[in-house]
Formats: structure tokens, sequence, C-alpha cells
């Protein structure tokens, strides 16, 4: 009897266990958050067609959560970022993830069936502090794009730091642009020219 | 006699917006030899270059590709594309040979013979409908897997970003299949005699085609570094067939 219960309180908690963490598989985070999008996007199309902002803002609610924004930007920032606040690193790292989701909510209305993303088999270079979730996109004319997301294991589960889309990584792309503006006009003069660049981007937009 | 002075009229105003471009960009400084990165030494050089290119790609290149975007359907591109990808499978083809890869070989293979047959000469893409993968092989590319792998970026005057490595590879594969067709094999034999237009199309799609990335570059901080970069990185993808994971520890850690 006592054996019999061992047991039982045995199979329960390792369930608990296995679906704890089956929850926060880093590609099982990929498969959820795309589900997720593709069902909010496929609901309000023709809406969101039509206002670009309010589909960023549906992109942001649903991508922010998954994206650990100020690692990325330390990562971008890199030797530039150490001497700088804890202020302006966020600011920075927030200025960017807009960015990122504003490009991926302008591609998103380009897909539309949701078998158009495949996930492939976990890359063996992983370990249990990083790894990297391969998938490839079926671009409407037949090509198929690779787009990996490299994650990382922090005390909120596994969070999206970089995108890598055909070999190209946000992260390290970014990285070298910034470094040579803030050498060449400091962090408030880079951040400067972010903002202008996100106001040309708005007004062309209109 | 006057479409000859038009053309010339053409010519002469696209030179001095290159001349002016150019003067611009010496302006433009590039950082000092210790700071550069070390895949682009010659980065002085290839900021003229880039600059010298960019001139030309915006003051013709860009205009003809959106007026062809505009004009030509979208079915009809298509058909341009895949006809032009069904070409490039023949070099293709001889470079999965070269780099010791006969099963994906015969795989290109099929997907030529599928589309050139079936897909009426290459204008509709059967094989992809049918689950054949899609191989894009060039000599640099199979110069790399022969052990030349890291190689310096150099850009080439009106050719565009690439590698030495990658321009010696060049002279054995843009022209293609076309040579081929002075061998006489069967298909390519009426290509020959229209080799200026069919390069011409070419271009013009594949200028086209790059249309969509022309707000990145532009958004860009120093669209050269992106432009390098991000070449660098893809040109990477498409040797290895993997992405590369950047060395992110080094990232945080990293004085130079």
């Amino acid at each position: 009897m006592k054996r019999a219960i061992q047991m039982i309180f045995l199979i329960v908690f390792n369930g608990l266990i296995c679906g704890s963490l089956y929850a926060q598989n880093p590609q099982e985070i990929v498969r959820m958050t795309t589900q997720e999008l593709f069902a909010a996007v496929d609901e309000d199309r023709q809406n969101l067609e039509r206002n670009p902002a309010q589909l960023k803002q549906l992109t942001y609610n649903i991508l922010l959560p998954k994206i650990d924004v100020t690692y990325s930007g330390r990562l971008v920032l890199g030797r530039n970022g150490r001497s700088l606040e804890p202020e302006q690193i966020e600011r920075f790292s927030d200025r960017m993830s807009d960015m990122l989701i504003d490009r991926y909510a302008d591609a998103l209305l380009e897909f539309q069936t949701r078998d158009q993303i495949e996930i492939l088999p976990m890359a063996p270079d992983g370990t249990d502090r990083m790894t990297k979730v391969r998938t490839r996109v079926r671009l409407n004319n037949g090509a198929r794009t690779p787009v990996d997301y490299v994650f990382r294991n922090t005390e909120q589960g596994w969070k999206i730091f970089d995108v890598i889309v055909e070999g190209i990584s946000y992260v390290t792309t970014f990285r070298n642009q910034i470094g040579e503006e803030v050498r060449a006009h400091g962090f408030e003069g880079m951040m400067q020219r972010l903002d202008d660049n996100m106001l040309v981007v708005d007004v062309t937009e209109d | 006699m006057n479409t000859n002075s038009k053309k010339t009229g053409l010519f002469r105003s696209c030179l001095l917006a290159t001349v002016a471009m150019v003067l611009g960009a010496c302006a433009t400084t590039a950082p000092p030899p210790e700071l550069r990165d070390p895949a682009d030494p010659w980065e002085p050089y290839n900021r003229n270059m880039y600059a010298f290119n960019r001139a030309i790609d915006k003051a013709v290149l860009i205009p003809v590709a959106t007026g062809y975007e505009a004009v030509v359907p979208d079915p009809v591109e298509q058909g341009v594309t895949n006809f032009l990808n069904n070409i490039q499978s023949v070099p293709t083809i001889l470079n999965l040979l070269l780099q010791g890869r006969p099963g994906d070989a015969g795989r290109a293979f099929e997907r030529l013979f599928v589309n050139t047959i079936f897909g009426i000469g290459g204008i509709f893409d059967i094989a992809t409908d049918g689950n054949i993968p899609y191989y894009e092989e060039d000599f640099g590319q199979t110069l790399a897997i022969w052990g030349w792998e890291d190689s310096r970026y150099f850009i080439l005057p009106f050719l565009g970003p690439s590698t030495i490595r990658d321009s010696v590879g060049r002279p054995f594969e843009t022209a293609g299949p076309i040579p081929l067709g002075q061998y006489g094999s069967f298909f390519w034999h009426d290509l020959t005699q229209e080799r200026p237009a069919l390069i011409g199309v070419d271009l013009i799609q594949r200028r086209a085609n790059l249309l969509p990335f022309e707000n990145q570059i532009e958004d860009a901080f120093d669209e050269y570094l992106f432009v390098r970069d991000a070449w660098l990185q893809r040109r990477n993808f498409q040797i290895t067939g993997e992405s590369d994971t950047p060395d992110y520890d080094s990232f945080l850690e990293e004085d130079y």
C-alpha cells in the first residue's frame, strides 16, 4: 500500500516536472508563438492589413515576453556598453527590440498559411545555457528561407536574444553598425540618429 | 543617330553622377588599419568602389528594375526567375560533382530535367512542388570546400560584393551554361545567340528581386557596413549550409 502510494506520487511528480519542462522547451516556444501569431493575424487579417500600427502592437504583445531584450542590447553594444548607465542600456535595448518587432510585423502579413513554417530537429551544438531553434520558412515563390532563433536560459525560462536569417545574424549585423556610430558620435549621438531614423520610417508609412 | 546621341547623353549623366559620388565618398574615412575588420583589410578601396557601384545602381539599375517590376505582371516575373534559376542548375551540378556530392548532383539533375521537360524549358518550377530540393553552388563555394575558407572582402567594379576567392571563381561560372552551348549542347545552343539580351534580363530580374531590401539598406547607419556584414555572413551560410552561431560571449568581453 505504502509502495503504491509512493509509486503514484512518483508518477504524478514526474509528470509535473516533464510537463513544465515540455512547456519551456525552446522548440515548443517557437511552435506555440508562431501559432499564436498566425491565429491572431488570420482572425483579423483585413483590419490588420489596413492598420499597420495595430498589427505592430499585436506582434509586440505576443513577441516581447519571449525576448531577452536587455541581453540582446548588451551584445550589440558590447564594449561600448561598459561605461553606460543601466538606464541608457535599457533605453537602447527597448529601441532595438522595437525595430526588430517592426520588421517582423511587416513580414508577417506575407504568410498565408501556417504550414509554411517547418521546425527542424535541435542543433547538436546546444547547451543547457544556450541553444538554437532552426526553422525553414517557405516563401510564396517556393524558396525555403532558413530562420534560426537563438535562445538563452534565463531565470524566467528560455528567451530569444538573436534571430539569424539566411546566416545573417541580427545581433552581429547591428553590432558593427552601432559600434561605428558610437565611436564617431558617442552614445547619445547614436541614440539621436536611431530616433531620427524611426521618425523617417514612420513618415513614409503614413 | 538620334538614339546614339541619347545614349551618350545618358552615359554622360551617369558618369557625372558617378564621379560626384566617388569624390563624395573619398571624404568618408575608413577606420585605421588596426581597427579594421580582419575580413576587410582593403576597406578604403572597397568603400570607394561601393559608392561607385551604388551610384550606377541608383542612376540606372534601380529605375530600370522598378519600371520592369511595374510593367511586367508577377506571373511573368516568376516565370523569368524560374527560367534563370533553371539555367543556373547546370553550373550547380558541375560544382556539386567537384565538391564530391554526387547524390546532391543527381537531385539537382533531376530538378533540371523535370523543370526543363515538364516546366516548359524551366518557366514553371514543377520540381519545387514535387519537393525536389533547390541547390545553388558556384565555383567560389567549391574553392571554399577545397580549403580556401577565408578570403578577404573585395568589391568588384559593376559586379558588387565578392571576395578574392569568389572573384577567382567567377570567370568559371558567371557565364554559366552559356559557353556550353558553343560545344553543341542541344538546349543551350539558341541561348548563345541571345547572350547579351539574356544577361540583361538576368541582371534586371535579379535587381528587381532585391528591391524589397532597399528600405533596410537606406535605414542602415552605414550602408557599406550593413551590406558587407550581411553579404559575408550570407556567403558563409551558402558555403557551409548551416548558420554560424556567433561567439556571443566574446561580444561582451572583447577589448579591441
